[in-house]
């Protein structure tokens, strides 16, 4: 009985609205904007995924869906800093090549 | 017991709204894929603990959520949540192990560099020291020569000098034998020349004396050797006297000449040595003499 009573409120807290999600906004395009000049090179795909999610958290954003705008500057955070490294191991790993090929 | 009964069905049915969809599934295996595959590198364990972690963090949420089985948005959510981190951590491994790389590798080279470096210094060093070795031993090789030539030179000149000399002393002495030895020239003076008898020069002896001691002087290097000789006919002991007393009047008589006194060695040898028979008289003339050797500078 109680298991069942907490099963229903966890799937009405999960459809609950929130605050806006400023700081989590902030980080992503803090993120989004570091890793966009060297991964637009390197890693093009990932830059882009990122740049997506954060174009749609900021939509989300304005029109109050403020839980699915955190979740997609999350994401966005993730992928910007996904693309970022990659990029930096691309560009560290050709380095590290010709370093090699100097010899 | 209705209404619990009603609350169960709608539980149920609200369960079954937001049961875990296959998207959400799907994603939540990627996760655990991709966070295994970081979590099992020892690249990622030395360089990118922070980002696994970060990884770890999200999967247990997306796996909590799941069990739950009432949000797939927030399980596919944190799912990919793990899945990015977990990528994000290997590839930041993957740039520290490259970064590494790089420091190794310009290390290496540049080692390799400084040795051979290091090499070609020694090895210039080597040269160097080779061609100086080279050119003090032709240096003193050549000096060598010329002294050895100068020498030759020098003593073949010396040599035709004394002889140019000796051979003028004796024109200037007729009755002197002149003749090279491995002594060295020998002049040699039949005693009559020099003393009447006893051992007084003879007044007709000064001129041969005055160019003993004129040339003397030219070669003011060379020592000299007077040796005086008799007969057999005077007994042993008178004649070694005599030739003694003979030796050393040419001696004192040189020296009176402004001859230095060690330059001249003056011995007598009585009747050893004799030149001739002595069963003659013109043999025991030739025995009775005075011999003066110029050492060989």
């Amino acid at each position: 009985m109680n298991r069942i009573a907490l099963i229903f409120v966890a799937a009405l807290a999960a459809c609950a609205t929130t605050d806006p999600p400023e700081s989590t906004m902030a980080s992503a395009r803090t993120m989004v904007a570091q890793a966009r000049p060297v991964a637009q090179q390197n890693a093009p795909a990932e830059l882009a995924v990122a740049q997506d999610k954060l174009a749609r958290a900021e939509t989300a954003m304005q029109r109050g869906h403020y839980e699915h705008a955190r979740m997609l500057a999350e994401e966005a955070e993730a992928d910007a800093r996904l693309a970022w490294i990659t990029s930096e191991r691309v560009r560290t790993e050709r380095a590290l090549q010709e370093e090699r090929n100097i010899r | 017991m209705k209404l619990p009964l009603k609350l169960t069905v709608l539980a149920a049915a609200l369960a079954a709204g937001c049961a875990i969809s296959p998207e959400a599934d799907r994603q939540l295996t990627e996760a655990r894929a991709a966070y295994r595959l970081a979590a099992d590198d020892p690249a990622v364990q030395r360089h990118a603990q922070v980002e696994l972690k970060s990884a770890a963090g999200a999967l247990q949420e997306a796996e909590r959520v799941a069990a739950e089985g009432s949000n797939s948005d927030l399980v596919e959510h944190n799912a990919y949540l793990a899945e990015r981190r977990a990528r994000t951590a290997l590839s930041t491994a993957q740039a520290r192990e490259a970064e590494a790389g790089i420091v190794a590798a310009r290390e290496e080279r540049r080692r390799a560099q400084l040795e051979a470096r290091e090499r070609e210094v020694a090895l210039a060093r080597e040269e160097t020291q080779r061609a100086e070795t080279a050119r003090r031993e032709a240096e003193s090789r050549a000096a060598l020569l010329e002294h050895e030539k100068l020498k030759v030179v020098r003593e073949e000149t010396a040599a035709a000098e004394l002889a140019a000399e000796v051979k003028g002393l004796h024109a200037e002495l007729p009755d002197v034998q002149a003749k090279q030895t491995a002594r060295g020239w020998i002049l040699t003076l039949g005693s009559e020349v020099l003393f009447d008898s006893g051992a007084t020069l003879k007044d007709e002896s000064r001129r041969a004396l005055d160019n003993l001691a004129q040339f003397l002087r030219k070669h003011s290097e060379r020592g000299i050797a007077i040796e005086g000789f008799t007969d057999s006919n005077s007994p042993k002991d008178a004649g070694q006297r005599l030739s003694e007393r003979r030796a050393q009047a040419v001696k004192f008589a040189l020296v009176q000449r402004g001859i230095e006194p060690h330059r001249i060695d003056a011995r007598g040898y009585g009747p050893s040595f004799p030149v001739a028979s002595n069963e003659t008289e013109t043999g025991r003339q030739q025995n009775r003499r005075v011999e003066i050797v110029i050492n060989p500078s």
